[in-house]
C-alpha cells in the first residue's frame, strides 16, 4: 500500500511513525513545502530570543526517515488533489497514493492591510524560515512592532525585548489575548507587559505599513506614526486550504472529519491544524496545537491502515507565557458563575461554571492543575459539591473519589 | 509486568514523608541536611492532598497513552526504558502544555527552574533495586512498589480478612477514629 502525506509537521510526523510502527510494509511518500527536516514550531519564538539554539528544534535525528524508509521530498509543495485518479499533483509531478493524508497545517493569517504583505522587515512567526528571518533583521532593528496578541504575538514581543529593542504590540481588538482571556484578566497580563517595557495599544487598527528604502519604516495606526525597523505580523492562523480546490473534500474553517480523522472523500485522511471537528465543547472548532496534532495523526494512520480508532476529543486548552507569567485557558470566558482565587501576588484563577459544570477557566500565575479542570469540563463531571474548592490551586483529581472513600468510612 | 507505584488512599495520614524524601531524592546532595541548604531549594513530585478528613498523596500515574508525552513540543516528555514518563530538564522550555493536559494533576510547573517537575520513579533508585524514594519513606503502607499481579494478590487477601473477620480491610487506627469525629469538608 503506498500512504502519501501532505506536510512534514507534527501531525504528519505523528502519523508516519504510527504507519511505520504497525506496517513494516507500506511505502510512505512525505510531501514537504518547506526544505528542513521535520522542527517544532512551539519554541521557534524561543530560538530567536536564544534561550534554545538551532538543533533542539529538531526532534528527529538526521538519520530519522531512512531508518523509517520514508521517501521525503523536501521544496514540493502540493498544488492540487485529484481524488478520481487517486493522485496529488506537486508542482508538475504527478504522485499516486491509496491512502492520503492532508496534514499540512495551517498559515499565517496576514491581514489586508495596505503595504504590510511582502514588505521588507515584515516577518510572521510560524515556520523556522520565519525566525531566521527575523534573526537578520534584528541587525538593523532597533523598534519592532507587533500586531496581533494572540499567543504567538506575545512570544515574539517578549522575544524581542529581550534582545532589546523597542516593542510596540498592537492589538485590533478591546484588550490582549482576546481569543484567552476576558478583560480583568487581559488587564493583568498589559500590566506585566508594560513592566517589561512594551508599549501596549488595544482596540487599535493598523491602517498602513510603510517602507522605506531599507524596507518597513513605520506603521499607521489610529492616524499615529510608529517607527519600526521591524514588524511581527501575528493576527492569528487559517488552516492552510487552499490544495483543496477541485477535489470535492468539505471544509468550513478546516477540512471536516470525523472522529477516525476521515474526510468525505474516499481513503483521504486530514489530521492537525487543518482540520476542523464537531466536538464538545464547542461545536465546530479549529483546535490548532500540539497535542491535537499529534494525537489526531495517530488515529488517521491507525485508520488508515484499517485499525479502527476513533480519537477522543480534541483538547481546547492552551498556555502561554508573558516575561515568566504562565497564562493557561480553556473552554469559554463567560459563564454562569464564575469562581475565583487570588494570592495578593499577582496570581489569579477564574473557574466559569454553566449549569453546575465546568465550562471554561482562566488562570493567571498559578496554573497547576489547570489539566484536572480541563479533564472535568470535557467529562461534563457535576462540580457544585466542591464549591469553591474547585478553583484553589490545591484541588486535585483526589477531590473527585473522595464520596466514595466517605461512605466506607462513614 | 514490571513494578510500579500503587497507593492505598486509606492508610495515608499526612505525614508528607514521602513528599520530604522525593525533594531530597531530588536534590543535589541526595542527604537531608545538604537539600536543606541548597539554593534553590529542591522541589518535590508528589503532593499529598487533602479532601476534608482524607488525605492522598498525588502523583504521577505513569499512564500507558500519556497526554503529557503527546503534547509535549520539544521531545523532553518522555517514556524510560521501565516504561516511567520522565521529562529531560535540558530539552524542557517551560512551556507548559503538559501541566495544562495532565488529567491527574501529576505535572507541576517549577516557577523558579522554569522547568516541568514530574514523578520519574526513582531511576537511579530502581536500578539499584530499591524502592522508590516516596515508598521506601512511608511509614503507613500507604506507598507500595510492587508488580500489579503482587498489588492484587495483596488487594484480595485484604478484602477476604475483611469478609472473614468482619469489620474493615485493616485493624482500624488511631487516624479512623480522628477521621470519624471530623467532618468532611
Amino acid at each position: 500500500m503506498k500512504i502519501v502525506i501532505i506536510g512534514n509537521g507534527p501531525a504528519a510526523i505523528s502519523a508516519a511513525e504510527t504507519l511505520r510502527a504497525r506496517d513494516r510494509g507500506c511505502e510512505i511518500v512525505m510531501l514537504s513545502r518547506e526544505r528542513v527536516p521535520f522542527y517544532s514550531p512551539c519554541p521557534l519564538a524561543e530560538y530567536v530570543e536564544g534561550s534554545v539554539s538551532r538543533e533542539r528544534l529538531f526532534l528527529r535525528d538526521a538519520d530519522f526517515y531512512a531508518r523509517n524508509a520514508i521517501d521525503i521530498r523536501y521544496g514540493s509543495p502540493v498544488r492540487r488533489i485529484e481524488p478520481s485518479a487517486r493522485r496529488v499533483w506537486s508542482g508538475d509531478e504527478a504522485v499516486a497514493y491509496d491512502r492520503l493524508l492532508i496534514a499540512s497545517g495551517s498559515r499565517a493569517f496576514v491581514p489586508p492591510i495596505p503595504g504590510l504583505a511582502g514588505a521588507r522587515g515584515v516577518f510572521e512567526l510560524k515556520t523556522l524560515d520565519d525566525a531566521e528571518g527575523i534573526l537578520r533583521r534584528l541587525a538593523v532593528a532597533r523598534r519592532a512592532v507587533v500586531v496581533g496578541s494572540g499567543f504567538i504575538g506575545l512570544e515574539a514581543t517578549q522575544a524581542l525585548v529581550r534582545h532589546g529593542l523597542e516593542v510596540t504590540l498592537l492589538e485590533a481588538r478591546e484588550h490582549v489575548l482576546p481569543a484567552m482571556l476576558d478583560s480583568e484578566m487581559a488587564a493583568l497580563v498589559e500590566r506585566r507587559l508594560v513592566e517589561h517595557g512594551v508599549r501596549v495599544r488595544t482596540g487599535c487598527a493598523v491602517e498602513r505599513v510603510l517602507e522605506g528604502a531599507d524596507g518597513v519604516r513605520a506603521v499607521i495606526a489610529d492616524g499615529d506614526e510608529i517607527p519600526c525597523e521591524l514588524l511581527v505580523c501575528a493576527a492569528g492562523v487559517r488552516a492552510d486550504l487552499s490544495i483543496l480546490e477541485g477535489s470535492g473534500i468539505a471544509s468550513e474553517r478546516g477540512i471536516l472529519v470525523d472522529a477516525r480523522m476521515r474526510t468525505n472523500v474516499e481513503h483521504i485522511f486530514a489530521a492537525g491544524d487543518i482540520i476542523e471537528r464537531p466536538d464538545a465543547p464547542e461545536k465546530n472548532r479549529v483546535a490548532p496545537n500540539w497535542p491535537n496534532a499529534v494525537s489526531s495523526g495517530r488515529i488517521a494512520a491507525c485508520n488508515m491502515l484499517g485499525i479502527d480508532r476513533r480519537h477522543p476529543g480534541l483538547e481546547a486548552v492552551n498556555v502561554v507565557r508573558v516575561f515568566d507569567m504562565p497564562i493557561a485557558s480553556f473552554g469559554v470566558q463567560t459563564g454562569e458563575t464564575c469562581l475565583r482565587w487570588q494570592d495578593g501576588a499577582g496570581a489569579v484563577r477564574k473557574v466559569l461554571l454553566e449549569s453546575g459544570r465546568v465550562a471554561g477557566g482562566q488562570l493567571i500565575g498559578e496554573i497547576n492543575g489547570a489539566g484536572v479542570l480541563h479533564e472535568m469540563m470535557k467529562k461534563g463531571t457535576a462540580v457544585e459539591r466542591f464549591g469553591t474548592h474547585l478553583v484553589h490551586p490545591g484541588f486535585g483529581y483526589i477531590h473527585t473519589m473522595e464520596p466514595l472513600r466517605a461512605v466506607k468510612w462513614a | 509486568m514490571s513494578k510500579t507505584i500503587f497507593t492505598v488512599a486509606e492508610k495515608c495520614v499526612a505525614c508528607k514523608s514521602c513528599e520530604i524524601a522525593c525533594a531530597v531524592e531530588h536534590s543535589r546532595s541526595k542527604t537531608l541536611a545538604g537539600a536543606i541548604l541548597e539554593t534553590p531549594p529542591p522541589q518535590r513530585r508528589i503532593n499529598v492532598e487533602g479532601v476534608g478528613a482524607y488525605s492522598y498523596p498525588s502523583r504521577c500515574q505513569h499512564c500507558s497513552d500519556a497526554a503529557c508525552v503527546t503534547a509535549c513540543p520539544t521531545g523532553a516528555m518522555q517514556r524510560d526504558g521501565c516504561d516511567a514518563v520522565f521529562s529531560d530538564a535540558d530539552k524542557c522550555i517551560g512551556c507548559w502544555m503538559c501541566v495544562v493536559v495532565c488529567p491527574f494533576g501529576g505535572v507541576s510547573a517549577d516557577p523558579v527552574g522554569k522547568k516541568a517537575l514530574k514523578c520519574d520513579r526513582c531511576p537511579e533508585r530502581t536500578a539499584k533495586g530499591e524502592a522508590p524514594a516516596c515508598v521506601a519513606a512511608c511509614p503507613t503502607g500507604t506507598l507500595l512498589y510492587l508488580t500489579p499481579e503482587e498489588f492484587a494478590a495483596e488487594r484480595r487477601q485484604a478484602t477476604a480478612r475483611a469478609a472473614i473477620c468482619g469489620g474493615q480491610a485493616d485493624e482500624p487506627n488511631g487516624m479512623d477514629i480522628l477521621r470519624s469525629l471530623k467532618r468532611t469538608h
